[in-house]
């Protein structure tokens, strides 16, 4: 479980590059050869958006070993963001994207700060503790919203330099969840090997080395923990423009079990495995639903059996089972 | 304002977080064990009490014997399933075990009692004690003495009893004691069970002050969190003292400031309280 996945060997780069390549065009067009109904298109841009939304809290659960329940504050975040200042000022895209994002850094850094000589299940108390008061006052305050929510966003604008580009439909808004979400993965990507990446994990595996090397847990479990919002809040971000609503259900704690379990179920610091995850489950849900109270038990027991039994996930499963024969 | 009545209030709340937080307490100070399930299994109790009462016709005290039972049961079978990350000390997994775990307990209960929202019918819920301007009802008062007794038979169990330091000794090193003779498996098992005995008490014991839905779980037990943590993580005596204070401060914020916050507030003063005290209010 704490095999660290070794770099893949560098000596064939092109072919690497290649296949990324591939991987990116297949999975542009993967709405359209799926049938390209805008069932298809709903479907994933949803996954995209949820994916997205997974990683943010990935990266505390996989890199710090700590559970932060108050993820679904930064997907709130993103969510009013966008529905407040699009629908009473009339702001475009970028001017929401980059709200979300100076919100979400802004509140993870208190909420950081707070935490930051809490560990284990007290930090997570706290941070469940900080989404129930935003739920608090997202429910009563009227300026954001109160207990209807906001209702009527506009479609996504995002003006480019000579175009103007706009999300209306379904199969508008897939190439910007798309995009997102690729930028999510390269921002993975990066954050694995860079030295924030690699020391987050040094102090969770060994807090002995790496305090007599000089680090200091504290402030590279702030700088994971800050950097972790945004991610999430441009997920809830783009969520708000798919719905064209927003309310307290944002922190419904649905989101919550759905970013732990899609984390856990392929397999714990796996780049590909939020992702797959998310799709997993989400077309459980769309395509093979049982009814809201059956999919919780799904979701619910998925999360429960998969650390009883495969506490490395599918990848661990699969491990084991190559290993075997 | 009724100070006095705010009082009353206060007592009367903080003692039912007191004792919905007893088993949570008890679980993690003396077994270092967490269990995010605990708001679903205090849903699940106050609906097993309620089945009881209505649907099987069964004596109030009878329905309450029934919860404990069914309640302690499931905690079993939770524990049971749970012993590996258990006996490694993996927190993190267990922490989203449970939470997974009362997801599936909340959607189930949902598939079994339905969505409607239930009024469980104590017998001294609605007899009440007029003092002049002042009221409470019977329910409150044996929610009070119950709270009490309890924490008292607890904390003599623990601190004076040979079981008490075997549980605390488990609790210290599973290995360890165990080369010692100790079975550490039955008494995590055991301290486990008890938790969800005696959220069940607790859901028949408070529940009958409110409608039960079965969404209840994440929200309605939240103040236990703050009891927990407030008390010192485990402090039995600590735990009691937080969970009055806790009542006391709701009911004046509520009535004095806004009711609609009160839970914010409550919030509010657990993060100001962790910068000062990140180990909570008994701590030296």
């Amino acid at each position: 479980m704490t095999a660290i996945e070794s770099p893949r060997p560098a000596s064939i780069p092109f072919l690497r590059c290649a296949a990324v390549a591939a991987l990116v065009v297949i999975g542009f067009f993967l709405p359209r050869l799926l049938g390209g109904t805008s069932v298809a298109y709903s479907t994933l841009t949803t996954i995209a958006i949820f994916a997205v939304m997974c990683y943010g809290a990935d990266i505390v659960l996989s890199y710090l070993g700590e559970v932060s329940l108050g993820h679904t504050v930064f997907w709130a975040i993103g969510g009013y963001a966008a529905a407040n200042l699009s629908v009473k000022y009339g702001l475009n895209g970028w001017v929401t994207a980059a709200a979300t994002i100076a919100l979400c850094l802004a509140a993870a850094a208190f909420l950081g700060a707070v935490t930051l000589r809490t560990r284990e299940f007290v930090f997570s108390l706290v941070t469940y503790a900080a989404a129930v008061v935003a739920y608090e006052i997202a429910f009563n305050w009227d300026a954001v919203g109160g207990s209807d929510g906001i209702v009527g966003i506009p479609p996504l604008k995002l003006p480019m330099l000579v175009t103007n580009f706009s999300g209306a439909m379904q199969e508008d808004l897939w190439p910007i969840a798309f995009i997102l979400l690729l930028l999510t993965l390269a921002f993975i990507a990066r954050f694995r090997r860079s030295r924030l990446g690699t020391t987050a994990l040094m102090v969770q595996m060994n807090p002995a080395l790496s305090a007599s090397l000089g680090v200091d847990p504290r402030r590279i479990r702030l700088a994971v923990f800050v950097i972790s919002a945004p991610i999430t809040g441009l997920g809830g971000w783009l969520y708000a423009y798919q719905r064209a609503y927003v309310g307290p259900d944002m922190f419904e704690s649905y989101f919550l079990v759905m970013m732990l379990t899609a984390i856990v179920l392929v397999g714990r610091r796996i780049l590909l495995g939020p992702l797959i995850g998310t799709a997993l489950l989400i077309a459980q849900q769309n395509l093979l639903s049982l009814g809201g109270d059956w999919n919780k038990i799904v979701l619910g027991s998925v999360l429960a059996l998969v650390l009883i039994f495969w506490p490395a996930g599918l990848v661990g499963l699969y491990r084991r089972i190559t290993r075997k024969t | 304002m009724n100070v006095a009545q705010q009082i009353i209030n206060g007592i009367v709340l903080g003692s039912g977080y007191a004792c919905i937080a007893l088993g949570w307490t008890i679980l993690l100070g003396v077994a270092r064990l967490v269990n995010f399930a605990h708001g679903q299994l205090y849903m699940l109790g106050a609906f097993v009490t309620w089945y009881a009462t209505t649907r099987l016709g069964l004596p109030y005290p009878l329905a309450i014997l029934v919860a404990i039972v069914v309640l302690g049961a499931i905690g079993l079978l939770m524990q049971g399933a749970m012993m590996r990350l258990v006996m490694t000390q993996n927190l993190t997994s267990l922490m989203i075990v449970t939470l997974g775990l009362g997801y599936v307990l909340q959607g189930g209960s949902a598939l079994i009692f339905g969505g409607n929202p239930q009024t469980l019918p104590g017998t001294l819920a609605r007899a009440k004690v007029d003092l002049g301007p002042l009221w409470f009802t019977w329910q409150d008062v044996l929610v009070l003495v119950v709270t009490l007794l309890l924490y008292g038979a607890v904390w003599l169990f623990t601190q004076r009893t040979r079981f008490g330091s075997v549980i605390r000794a488990v609790a210290e090193d599973p290995k360890l004691s165990e080369l010692f003779g100790i079975n550490a498996k039955f008494v995590y098992l055991g301290v486990f069970v008890f938790e969800c005995a005696a959220v069940a008490l607790g859901a028949a014991l408070v529940a009958p002050r409110s409608p039960i839905l079965t969404s209840m779980g994440f929200n309605e037990v939240i103040m236990t969190f703050v009891v927990v943590v407030l008390g010192g993580i485990g402090s039995i005596g600590g735990a009691l003292a937080a969970g009055l204070g806790l009542g006391l401060f709701t009911a004046f914020f509520g009535a004095f400031v806004a009711p609609a916050y009160t839970t914010a507030a409550a919030f509010a003063l657990l993060l100001a309280l962790l910068v000062i005290r990140p180990a909570g209010l008994a701590t030296k």
